[in-house]
């Protein structure tokens, strides 16, 4: 497998051993310390089934170790937690998997060959998720009880997402292929949320000093106000960046295209923008 | 040493160190970016009296830059960081800022020096300026009349930049020197790393350090490469020489500036040339000699001291 500009050659592969019923909680799983650890090691690592922990052999094949880059396949919507706190190194997942995965992570990469389960991305604070599927409820956003969403990092899902994407997030780039759900960037502090698809209903509530960029149709809140419409040349490099670091089609009518920006939100006051892409 | 009949004088050029940035402005054409990189560029000849030194490196098409819109990048030039971050400030500000729909990005990103030229710029927006990171890299959008600037905070130090490479044109007549010297900037321009500060890459005022009458100056006219002054100085100027010019290069390394030399030495050896040398100052300049033999060969240079 690769993702964009990169051949990624596992040095870690966990193999799901058969489909789970029972929810798997790999949230505690070092992914950072494999670089120090052989085969036999890894597989003495504890993952928490029903809450019980069980070594990691018993539910994966694990094969390889001693290196920062990690496979995981099979079955994987009953695993949830996987990358959480990621610091570095680098983590592909084949297929769908659940949620919470990325939760916290400070630092490296982790890649979803499809689609992820809730929480994705909450309170992340630095390196890079990239789903090429959809996402659950609360992509990069605060935990349970979290002041802050994510803080760093960048958050690339092809596909849509569901409500409340963003929630309360202060720094950070959070880009959507496709549609989302309700209360999009809801309390944002700061940060950017690219959306390509349609933008659900109540975007930016609560909006301090973040920006949503729409290009595939917003409904803009009565608690915003047209600055004006004009080419933001940030939105330019953004879009150029999306194509050349994540291989993402983006029309020249839009990395060159013109963008109302409302400012908002008033009813907090904030220093937030939409930016709305204006069709040629 | 000869090419094509004219003479290799077995000399070298004798150059410093200096701090440098690239700058990568970007504009909605060609033409204004170009505007931007000239006024910012604008008496950066030497840093004698310009406080730095500063020209325009190359032009690059839109699929290289970061928001692939046509861009010119410029090297600037001091003696050290501290410097180098006052007049990006004041450069960037006044010239950059100042011109219509350009962008300003680091064009070396990878360097670990950091001068925060962008973070002192971004005040102009008053508190309207937002910040954005991309890739982690900081960007400030700083709102003008036109719409928003948007320029990088940092910028890259290349703390082992060399200032002073240089080579002089000896020919029978000004019209030849001026031709061979044009031959050899056409020949550098657009070349990574490196830029010729002065008007039209070219100098026909060659100094040495100090001078003989007056004790205050800093530097005066290399009297023994003028050829008025042939039968009254200690001159270099060969006989049959009447003209004599100086490109002067600055580079990012010491190899992108022997690069360069070869190929404007070469391009520069053409009819009515006599004579190639270069400027030297028996060592009290600086620490990186050029030697034109060496150049030519395409050997790597060595730091003398």
């Amino acid at each position: 497998m690769a993702y964009v500009g990169r051949v990624f050659r596992p040095g870690v592969t966990l193999t799901l051993r058969a489909s789970a019923t029972s929810p798997i909680d790999a949230s505690a799983l070092p992914l950072d310390q494999f670089v120090e650890l052989d085969e036999a090691a890894i597989a003495k690592l504890e993952v928490r089934i029903a809450y019980q922990s069980v070594p990691l052999g018993d539910i994966f094949v694990v094969r390889g170790g001693h290196s920062a880059s990690v496979r995981v396949d099979g079955a994987l919507t009953h695993v949830h937690g996987l990358g959480t706190n990621l610091a570095t190194g680098e983590l592909a997942i084949e297929g769908s998997v659940g949620d919470r995965v990325g939760a916290g992570m400070t630092g490296g990469r982790i890649y979803v060959a499809g689609s992820v389960g809730d929480d994705a991305g909450i309170a992340m604070r630095g390196g890079v998720l990239e789903v090429d599927g959809d996402a659950g409820d609360r992509l990069g956003a605060a935990g349970p009880g979290g002041r802050r969403g994510m803080t760093g990092g960048e958050i690339v899902v092809r596909g849509s997402v569901g409500a409340e994407a963003g929630t309360r997030s202060r720094r950070g780039l959070i880009v959507i292929g496709g549609s989302t759900g309700a209360n999009l960037a809801r309390d944002i502090i700061a940060g950017t949320a690219v959306v390509f698809g349609r933008v659900g209903p109540e975007p930016g509530r609560g909006n301090k000093r973040g920006t949503i960029i729409a290009t595939g149709g917003i409904d803009i809140p009565a608690t915003y106000r047209l600055a004006c419409t004009f080419e933001p040349p940030f939105v330019r490099l953004l879009m150029t960046y999306l194509v050349r670091q994540f291989d993402m089609t983006v029309g020249d009518d839009v990395v060159s295209g013109r963008f109302r920006r409302h400012c908002g939100d008033a009813g907090v006051p904030g220093r937030g923008e939409i930016l709305e892409w204006v069709r040629a | 040493m000869e090419i094509r009949g004219v003479a290799i004088e077995d000399t070298f050029a004798e150059a410093f160190g200096m701090r440098a940035v690239r700058v990568i402005i970007t504009a909605v054409s060609l033409r204004w970016a170009r505007e931007a990189a000239l006024k910012m560029t604008g008496f950066a000849t030497s840093i004698i009296g310009c406080r730095c030194e500063a020209a325009v490196e190359r032009e690059f098409p839109p699929s290289e830059t970061p928001d692939s819109r046509p861009g010119v990048s410029v090297l600037l030039f001091t003696m050290n960081s501290e410097d180098l971050g006052e007049r990006l400030i004041e450069r960037i500000g006044q010239t950059v800022l100042t011109c219509p729909t350009t962008s300003c990005f680091d064009g070396l990103p990878e360097s670990p020096d950091r001068v925060a030229a962008g973070r002192a710029l971004r005040a102009f927006g008053d508190g309207f300026q937002i910040s954005k990171i991309l890739g982690g890299r900081r960007y400030w959008r700083v709102p003008v009349m036109d719409g928003e600037f948007l320029l990088e905070e940092t910028f890259g130090i290349q703390k082992r930049a060399i200032g002073g490479g240089n080579f002089l044109i000896l020919a029978e007549d000004a019209v030849h020197a001026l031709a061979a010297a044009e031959a050899a900037v056409a020949a550098i321009a657009g070349m990574p790393g490196v830029i010729l500060p002065f008007p039209g890459g070219i100098a026909r005022s060659g100094s040495k350090v100090g001078a003989r009458t007056y004790s205050n100056m800093i530097a005066s006219t290399n009297d023994a490469y003028c050829p008025t002054l042939t039968p009254l100085t200690d001159s270099k100027v060969p006989r049959g020489v009447n003209a004599v010019l100086e490109i002067v290069l600055d580079g990012l390394s010491a190899e992108a500036i022997a690069a360069a030399m070869r190929v404007g030495i070469d391009a520069a050896c053409r009819p009515g040339v006599v004579a190639i040398s270069a400027g030297n100052y028996g060592g009290k300049l600086g620490p990186y000699q050029f030697h034109l033999s060496d150049v030519i060969a395409g050997r790597p240079m060595e730091r003398s001291r």
